[in-house]
């Protein structure tokens, strides 16, 4: 029973939703409709387990001491002073909440990601070698697209734009396309297998 | 150490620090090169340019983070600016919990901006009028499916908690009926969800702005025309911000055009470099064979 109510709930819904997606009947939109509030409010839950997931996980970091620990505290205060915040002073354009999202959270974030410059073009130098045809191919399209789609590139050649524009239109949709036909058969065949039960591991457990 | 062996093996800390030159240098010096459009960007300036003004709004979905607002908060801004310049209707949400702080930017750096300068009503903008932010929705697929029943059911208050069923403009657009195109700004995989879902089922229009990794995936959907139109990363933002400043919408260029004078400049030193450590690969691989 614990496995076959799940089970049998996932395949009529499955079954039901593909069908309902294509009947515009206003019974069908209807219902289609209030399926899909449960879904949003269900997601929300999700958002709940999540906090609670990273409370209990830092908690316990906190009370073992564990190595790490004061960034545990970090993260904890700033997500009750950040949510008290914005619940008790709101969130508008001139809120604390804004000033300190816009003046600490983001600056830290583009931070972060401003790092991948400094591995990238360090990556890029040790590892991109022309050791094959294939990776000399590859190089030679790297460079006819950064040169190309850089302002610089057109002082340079007026047939530059236009040839690094052909290889993201021409090769580069071909492949994006095979692998876009790819995902969307695996997807299919996956949904398939988990609407008719073949595909369990949802589940959890064994089996 | 031979020749071809140092310049292939530029030590990382010389390399970062032209890096940092590079990236700096271009704030502090104005030149400024012509910007060649790309077609998919010129394609989504002429999807808003054929809109009618006071007529169907435009759905901007700010799904970009911190991480990704370099690329995508001036494509935001000029985005903002050109259909407040044309009496278009912007109703703005977003599916990226990081994202609503950010939109609240864009939207008050954009309305600010021309409310100070506006003479009378006409020039200036209205919130719940000229533009609203629902803010940030879970389950984005179920979200932006039901969308095209009702907007104010999956959005009962907006991101300042106030009731959307109280703003002229919701009361006007309640669905996709009363959207002329839908645009997504993100370093995600949201705008191929749009296409999925509610193009396929509602005919919505769809356009996109995105970070210059995910954009060349989005090819095949600009081909088929399941796109109208699309920027891509910070030269896409650049190039939509030479347009509206070409057509007379905004009166000086954004931050893109800065950013991609030092993003050239990053692009340059990478071959440069790429090219030295190709050298010094051949010269060591030649030398190896002649010792053989």
């Amino acid at each position: 029973m614990k496995r076959r109510l799940p089970l049998a709930i996932c395949f009529v819904m499955g079954v039901v939703m593909i069908i309902q997606y294509f009947i515009p009947h206003p019974l069908s939109l209807n219902f289609g409709s209030m399926i899909n509030k449960w879904y949003i409010v269900l997601a929300a839950f999700a958002l709940v387990l999540a906090i609670g997931n990273l409370i209990r996980h830092h908690s316990k970091k906190i009370q073992k001491r564990k190595q790490g620990w004061p960034y545990s505290v970090v993260t904890l205060t700033s997500m009750f002073a950040m949510s008290a915040i914005g619940l008790f002073w709101g969130v508008a354009p001139d809120s604390l909440y804004q000033l300190i999202y816009l003046h600490i959270l983001t600056p830290l974030g583009a931070t972060m990601f401003a790092l991948l410059a400094y591995f990238m073009s360090s990556a890029a130098y040790r590892a991109f070698r022309a050791r094959s045809l294939e990776a000399t191919l590859l190089l030679a399209a790297a460079f006819i697209v950064m040169i190309g789609f850089m302002p610089f590139g057109q002082y340079i050649s007026t047939h530059l734009p236009p040839f690094a524009e052909w290889i993201m239109r021409v090769p580069n949709m071909a492949s994006q396309r095979g692998i876009l036909f790819g995902v969307a058969f695996g997807s299919i065949a996956t949904a398939l297998k988990i609407i008719l039960g073949i595909e369990r591991s949802w589940l959890g457990g064994k089996e | 150490m031979k020749w071809y062996e140092a310049i292939s093996k530029i030590d990382r800390r010389i390399i970062y620090s032209i890096l940092t030159i590079c990236i700096i240098l271009p704030f502090f010096t104005r030149f400024k090169m012509r910007q060649n459009i790309m077609p998919q960007t010129k394609q989504l300036f002429d999807f808003i340019e054929s809109i009618p003004s006071n007529d169907k709004a435009v759905y901007i979905s700010f799904d970009y983070d911190p991480q990704t607002m370099p690329e995508c908060h001036p494509m935001a801004i000029a985005l903002l600016k050109h259909c407040f310049a044309r009496n278009i209707p912007v109703i703005g949400g977003s599916f990226n919990v990081q994202a609503p702080g950010l939109a609240v930017d864009a939207i008050a750096t954009v309305t600010d901006e021309i409310n100070r300068n506006a003479l009378s009503r006409d020039d200036s903008l209205i919130y719940g009028e000229d533009y609203v932010y629902l803010g940030w929705k879970s389950g984005f697929i179920a979200a932006m499916i039901d969308m095209g029943e009702s907007i104010s059911g999956v959005f009962p208050r907006d991101y300042f908690r106030s009731s959307v069923d109280s703003f002229p403009l919701l009361q006007k657009v309640d669905n996709y009926k009363n959207i002329a195109i839908v645009i997504i700004l993100s370093a995600s995989d949201y705008p191929e969800y749009w296409i999925l879902y509610p193009q396929s089922r509602y005919g919505v229009k769809i356009g996109a702005g995105l970070t210059a990794v995910m954009a060349p995936k989005y090819y095949p959907f600009i081909q088929t025309g399941q796109l109208s139109g699309m920027m891509s990363g910070m030269k896409g933002a650049a190039e939509y911000e030479n347009l509206i400043l070409t057509h007379g919408y905004a009166k000086k260029l954004g931050k893109a055009e800065t950013g991609m004078n030092s993003q050239s400049m990053v692009h340059i030193l990478i071959i440069v470099f790429i090219i030295l450590g190709n050298i010094g690969y051949f010269f060591a691989r030649k030398n190896e064979k002649s010792q053989q």
